[in-house]
């Protein structure tokens, strides 16, 4: 009995230490929760500053740069740039095509034997076939084959001065992109739209391009193969 | 030497007579404006039409150390008047540092504060190399949204932007600094950046090869502005995307948040050999750098707010390059857009490039 | 001012404690110098040179400074596993090393700014990041979060500890009331520091190595990790230098904590790597790089293969209950797994991120001596400071430096 007594007292004792635990626990825990609550407030507080403060608020927010464009352009009136300044000294003409209006480099001065009957002066029929030397010796015609073209295809024997096209008819040197855009059609519309061929000097308008010749030659038009300027000896050593 | 100017410079030199008539060539080139100069030797000059200037109200301190400065450096060119020349332009040229360095962020300025530095830095070097700059703070036009394309078909190789773009920009020629990447790229393998070799050395076109161009694509969403600690990275009103090296503090963040390797880095001091340098210059494009700055492709901002097209776009040989105002629906860059198929690089990521590619 | 004249009095009776000393401990504070001493020398070196003496390039241009910076920020988080048990949980047996632990944090966000200048481009115009007088791009650049947080962190921790010892000192009771606030606001801003930092790299959509949503998560787990284990390695130090008592069950506590941070980093660790090399896409290009190399290319292998496997194991060890409450071996494995976070979190985080490049060029890094002489002066600044700092606590937590009224 003795030994059950005193275990049960053992075991009261346990309990009443449990208890008073507890309560110290308790009056701990609410200091706490006072010192969490006023702690997570402050927190809350400055979390919904921030989130407030952090909003990007940009004056025009598109969400996709088209969309800018298609709104900016709508009410657009042009700019004080112009390319004037920089096109003034160049011989250019103005040309339509399609709708759209441009100006393209002279040619006509550009062409060291121009006109070609300062020196043809002879039908070229009396020329032909005889012992006579050969003209334009340089000239190598290497566009297409020789089945779909000769120098007859755009250069008219009967009169030099004047390109001509397939049917026969006359273009100028001037426009000799309309000799060039009867086969190659995409390049053509690439071309008047700006997509094909280098521009002059500005972005600005008036518009300047060059024309088909002043990159392509004629007579051979791709372009040849060549070396880089550059060559980054530092990129080589920076990847070893 | 007018009785005028020895009241104003009698306290600081001495041997001011030796100081020839003709300083008034300050050597910058223009006749107004631009060069700090200017006031100083339009006042040096006794007779003549810029007499009005004495008589327009001019900050006293500034007009002394400008007249002072300008004549010493006339007087510098002849080695006579050596040691007192170099000691005073010594303290100006400590002076403009000293504003150099304590002067704010550029976006933040005014228009006469960015005038100011500019000057400033035009005297500078002035100062430092006995030559002159054309250096402009044009701000962005009204009207004006700059986009790029570029034809892949079309490129063939040849790097001539890459050349005219370090001398243009006045990269660092130690460290070949380039802003443009061109990508050779296999046929057959689509458009592959892993696979490309952005570093060829052959003859070009390769056969059975393709080219790409890289270079800052002047995102309409920009990361790299939005991550800069200090605003010195920014877009400006025209869509370019520009830094102020002054204000640059080189943590390279910027460098980190650009998914298309579109910023360099000043590693060591950039050097361009004196012959070399392009002197016409903007202060947010190519003028001279630090070290320890970013620095990047500006669409040659020098260029484009003047109304020229880039170097890069002026020395591609195949009208590969097209630029252009977004803002104009006749621009030649709007007919590309709206007429071939274009494509930006890593449009999933919403960086929103002002730079195309199509072909033909 | 009372107080004014005490804290003189502290100044002084400190700046006394810590230049008297054990033979040891000069010749510590001597070697520390010297590193120091070193590493600035490097330094200006750097400044003359400009950043192109370290292996830092176009390609890769955060290196050793950004991957020591990273981790030391979550060293000085750590700080707050101990902090949060003593003052909100009053769990008494972190008491006396939750002031080491803030004195750590102290250390570490030093040497956290410290490496973030010599990372700058210029330094002469850091000034420009100050708010009011330079531009400060905040909210919108994660930088200038990082820069407020760190300074405050560092406020706080200064503070609290300083308000403590200083009560101390004149055998006062620090009241609760003064610095549990304080201890409660800066569990959080713990918290944030990493956060912050992780978000620093993770809000880069350029580059998909950072890019996920587990950094953040994975930064609070390591750092929980390897600032504890650097605390428990510390505190044995102490304790065999110093009359500072720590308890065994302190350091037993500690390294539960250790372990279960090491053990949820581990978890998180599985899940990137089978993420990564699951279903690998192009964003896992980093990843394969780092972990085995890519086009010939494997500068960081060596350097994460050794990771790896000690953090594996230093967490497994730990997990024993055995082997962790054997102190030797717990010292072992805390000091295993405070190398293998510093790598990983380090150079395996940091480096592999701008590798391969946004078009897929791959540029390798390796830090020169200039960097590592630096890097290496920097920690030794951060040693000499702590080392200060710790002398002062221990003296007056021991109440051998006390307050005498003249």
């Amino acid at each position: 009995m003795g030994i059950l007594t005193t275990n049960f007292t053992v075991f009261l004792n346990r309990i009443k230490d449990a208890n008073r635990r507890k309560k110290t626990m308790k009056i701990r825990k609410s200091i706490h929760k006072d010192y969490l609550k006023n702690v997570s407030k402050f927190v809350g507080v400055v979390l919904v500053v921030l989130s407030i403060f952090s909003c990007k608020h940009h004056e025009e927010e598109y969400h996709k740069v088209t969309d800018k464009i298609k709104e900016l352009s709508k009410d657009y009136h042009g700019t004080s740039i112009t390319s004037n300044k920089f096109l003034e000294e160049m011989n250019l003409m103005e040309i339509s095509e399609g709708g759209h209006t441009f100006l393209i480099p002279e040619r006509k001065s550009q062409i060291k034997s121009y006109a070609c009957t300062e020196c043809h002066t002879d039908d070229l029929n009396k020329i032909k076939g005889k012992d006579a030397k050969k003209g334009h010796w340089n000239i190598t015609l290497k566009h297409a084959n020789e089945e779909t073209m000769n120098c007859l295809t755009c250069h008219n024997g009967d009169a030099m001065d004047d390109l001509k096209s397939l049917t026969g008819k006359k273009i100028d040197f001037n426009n000799s992109y309309n000799l060039c855009s009867q086969c190659h059609t995409k390049q053509f519309e690439d071309w008047k739209g700006g997509a094909h061929g280098k521009k002059i000097a500005s972005w600005a308008p008036p518009r300047a391009s060059m024309t088909c010749v002043n990159c392509h030659n004629p007579h051979s038009p791709s372009f040849e193969s060549r070396w880089p300027a550059k060559y980054n000896t530092q990129k080589i050593q920076e990847r070893k | 030497m007018s009785e005028k100017k020895n009241k104003w410079f009698s306290l600081k030199l001495s041997n001011k007579k030796k100081v020839p008539q003709d300083t008034g060539s300050c050597g910058c080139g223009k006749k107004s404006g631009g060069c700090g100069s200017h006031a100083s030797t339009e006042v040096a000059k006794p007779v003549d039409g810029f007499d009005q200037v004495m008589g327009a109200t001019m900050d006293r301190r500034n007009a002394f150390k400008q007249l002072t400065a300008s004549l010493l450096v006339g007087a510098g060119a002849i080695s006579t008047s050596c040691s007192v020349t170099s000691d005073d332009a010594a303290k100006e040229k400590a002076q403009i540092d000293w504003e150099e360095q304590f002067k704010g962020n550029y976006k933040l300025m005014s228009d006469d504060e960015k005038k100011a530095t500019v000057d400033r830095l035009v005297r500078s070097h002035q100062i430092r190399t006995q030559d002159t700059l054309d250096m402009s703070s044009k701000t962005a036009e009204e009207g004006v949204l700059f986009g790029y394309a570029f034809n892949i078909s079309k490129c063939q190789g040849y790097m001539d932007c890459v050349s005219a773009c370090v001398t243009e920009n006045n990269q660092d020629r130690n460290s070949q600094m380039e802003y443009i990447r061109i990508h050779e790229m296999k046929d057959g393998q689509g458009i592959n950046f892993g696979e490309a070799d952005d570093n060829y050395y052959h003859e070009v076109p390769a056969e059975g090869h393709f080219y790409v161009g890289t270079q800052c694509f002047h995102c309409d969403n920009p990361p790299c502005v939005e991550v800069c600690p200090v605003q010195a990275t920014w877009k400006e009103p025209d869509g370019i995307v520009v830094v102020d090296y002054d204000w640059c503090v080189g943590c390279r963040y910027c460098m980190a948040a650009c998914p298309y390797d579109g910023r360099r880095f000043n590693w060591s001091k950039p050097e361009v050999p004196k012959e070399e340098i392009n002197k016409n210059q903007h202060y947010l494009g190519n003028r001279l750098r630090k070290k320890g700055v970013m620095e990047k492709c500006t669409f040659c901002i020098q260029r484009s707010r003047d109304g020229k097209n880039p170097a890069c776009v002026e020395a591609c040989p195949t009208g590969a390059r097209v630029f252009g105002n977004l803002l104009d629906p006749n621009s030649t860059i709007r007919w590309v857009l709206e007429n071939k198929k274009v494509f930006r690089l890593k449009e999933d990521l919403g960086t929103e490039p002002k730079f195309w590619y199509y072909m033909d | 001012m009372g107080s004014l004249k005490v804290f003189k009095s502290l100044v002084i009776d400190s700046l006394d404690i810590i230049t008297h000393g054990t033979k040891k401990y000069h010749l510590w504070m001597a070697f520390l110098t010297a590193v120091m001493l070193a590493g600035m020398y490097c330094y200006s070196i750097q400044v003359e040179e400009g950043l192109s003496v370290t292996g830092m390039t176009n390609r890769v241009s955060w290196g050793l400074y950004i991957s020591n910076f990273t981790f030391l920020v979550g060293v000085a988080a750590a700080a707050v596993m101990l902090v949060m048990p003593t003052y909100v949980l009053h769990d008494v047996d972190f008491k006396r090393a939750v002031l080491i632990g803030e004195g750590l944090a102290v250390a570490a966000l030093l040497m956290c700014l410290a490496f973030v200048v010599a990372d700058m481009g210029g330094p002469n115009v850091l000034w420009h990041m100050i708010p009011g007088i330079g531009v400060f791009n905040f909210p919108n650049s994660m930088l200038t979060w990082d820069v407020l947080v760190l300074n405050g962190y560092l406020f706080i921790n200064i503070t609290i500890p300083f308000y403590i010892l200083f009560r101390h000192y004149q055998n006062k009771e620090a009241l609760a009331k003064v610095y549990v606030p304080g201890a409660i606001l800066s569990v959080f801003w713990a918290v944030g520091i990493h956060l912050v930092t992780a978000f620093l790299y993770q809000g880069l959509q350029a580059r998909p190595y950072w890019n996920n949503a587990l950094l953040g998560p994975r930064f609070l787990a390591s750092a929980f990790a390897a600032g504890p284990a650097l605390i428990i390695l510390v505190l044995a130090m102490i304790r065999s230098h110093t009359d500072f008592k720590i308890e065994d069950k302190t350091i037993k506590k500690i390294a539960l904590v250790v372990t279960v941070a090491a053990q949820i980093n581990l978890i998180m660790l599985v899940s990137e790597l089978f993420k990564e090399f699951y279903a690998p896409t192009h964003h896992s290009e980093s990843a394969y790089y780092l972990f085995f190399g890519l086009h010939g290319k494997n500068a960081l292998m060596p350097w994460i293969w050794t990771a790896i496997p000690l953090n594996i194991l230093a967490t497994v060890v730990l997990t024993f209950h055995k082997l962790r409450n054997n102190l030797t071996i717990l010292y072992i494995c805390c000091f295993l797994l405070f190398v293998a976070i510093w790598i990983e979190k380090g150079f395996g985080l940091i480096v592999p991120g701008f590798i391969p490049g946004p078009y897929g060029k791959i540029a390798e890094y390796l830090p020169t001596g200039i960097e590592i002489g630096v890097t290496l002066g920097i920690w030794a600044m951060g040693a000499f400071v702590f080392t200060i700092l710790a002398r002062t606590a221990v003296e007056i937590e021991t109440g051998k430096l006390r307050y005498k009224k003249k």
